[in-house]
């Protein structure tokens, strides 16, 4: 009985389907690539080269994810401990309570950025050059 | 008393009884919850389109233009960001259909029309967010959310539309 309900809409949306004519697939396929290549260009994030260390609002440095470090920075809680490897980055040690931090994991596009609040410390992912985004435009 | 001195045609009868379905389309359309703000199906648009392509184009932009207005003054957003986004799409759409009005009936049916109104609406809408509302281009990142969504619509739109046009003339 089910079964039978299911098939006999199976015909009904084959039948719609048939109705379309060749104009309308063109028309389909235009829109679907429109689709893809706009969401190809704005959800695309690309890889970034350098890493931004900020702490109380000062850059501590911009150093390259290229390369296989670990930093180790005293703030107002404690010594934070910042690891870069395989070009990524990630907090790996925390004074702060929650840890949230840590629990970010790891980033690596451009304008990623973990903020430990607390202990007053942000990293941030930056491509060549700096992105201009809605703070310095 | 003074009598009323404006004579009403059948055309102006027309126009009203297409306008006030459409008004009452997108007020029901304005109460349902949609999961993603600002998503919504357009049904109201099925009979603009089907008044476009059964009767002419002039009665489509009248019922067309009327729905907005009258619309946004029910609902109450006469005027504001929501009552020119509307606005907008619907001339952007009003404009491709009238493009493609003479379109090829062997290849093309409505579906195709209904798919490329829906795009030019929110198009519209996009370029009055990014120029006037919202001018940064962090909000062209929600574009393919909208434009997936014109797809599904515009398409179911376009079939209801061409049955109720192919139903109606047989």
């Amino acid at each position: 009985m089910k079964l039978a309900g299911i098939k006999n809409l199976m015909q009904k949306i084959l039948l719609l389907i048939k109705k379309f004519k060749s104009g309308d697939w063109l028309v389909m396929l235009l829109f679907i690539s429109l689709i893809f290549f706009i969401t190809k260009y704005y959800w695309e994030f690309p890889q970034g080269q350098y890493l931004k260390i900020e702490k109380n609002n000062e850059i501590i440095g911009t150093y390259s994810l290229n390369q296989k470090n670990t930093f180790i920075i005293d703030s107002l809680m404690g010594t934070s401990e910042i690891i870069i490897d395989n070009n990524r980055a990630r907090f790996s040690k925390s004074p702060c309570k929650k840890q949230y931090c840590i629990h970010q994991g790891w980033i690596k596009k451009i304008n990623q950025t973990i903020i430990c609040l607390p202990n007053q410390i942000s990293i941030s992912v930056i491509g060549n050059k700096e992105q201009f985004d809605s703070i310095n435009y | 008393m003074t009598q009323s001195t404006i004579k009403t045609n059948s055309n102006d009868h027309k126009i009203a009884k297409l306008a006030a379905i459409a008004v009452a389309i997108s007020l029901v359309e304005f109460f349902l919850p949609s999961p993603i703000p600002g998503v919504k199906p357009g049904i109201a648009n099925i009979i603009i389109l089907y008044t476009i392509f059964k009767f002419d184009y002039q009665t489509g932009v009248w019922v067309s233009l009327i729905r907005v207005f009258i619309t946004s003054i029910i609902i109450g957003t006469f005027l504001s960001p929501t009552f020119f986004l509307s606005l907008s799409g619907a001339l952007c759409s009003l404009l491709i259909v009238l493009i493609f009005k003479n379109y090829n009936k062997k290849n093309f049916s409505l579906i195709s029309i209904s798919l490329l109104a829906s795009l030019a609406h929110i198009v519209g809408q996009f370029i009055v967010v990014r120029v006037w509302i919202i001018p940064h281009d962090g909000i062209l990142y929600l574009l393919p959310l909208f434009l997936i969504s014109a797809f599904i619509f515009g398409i179911v739109n376009g079939i209801i539309v061409q049955k109720l046009i192919t139903s109606k003339t047989k």
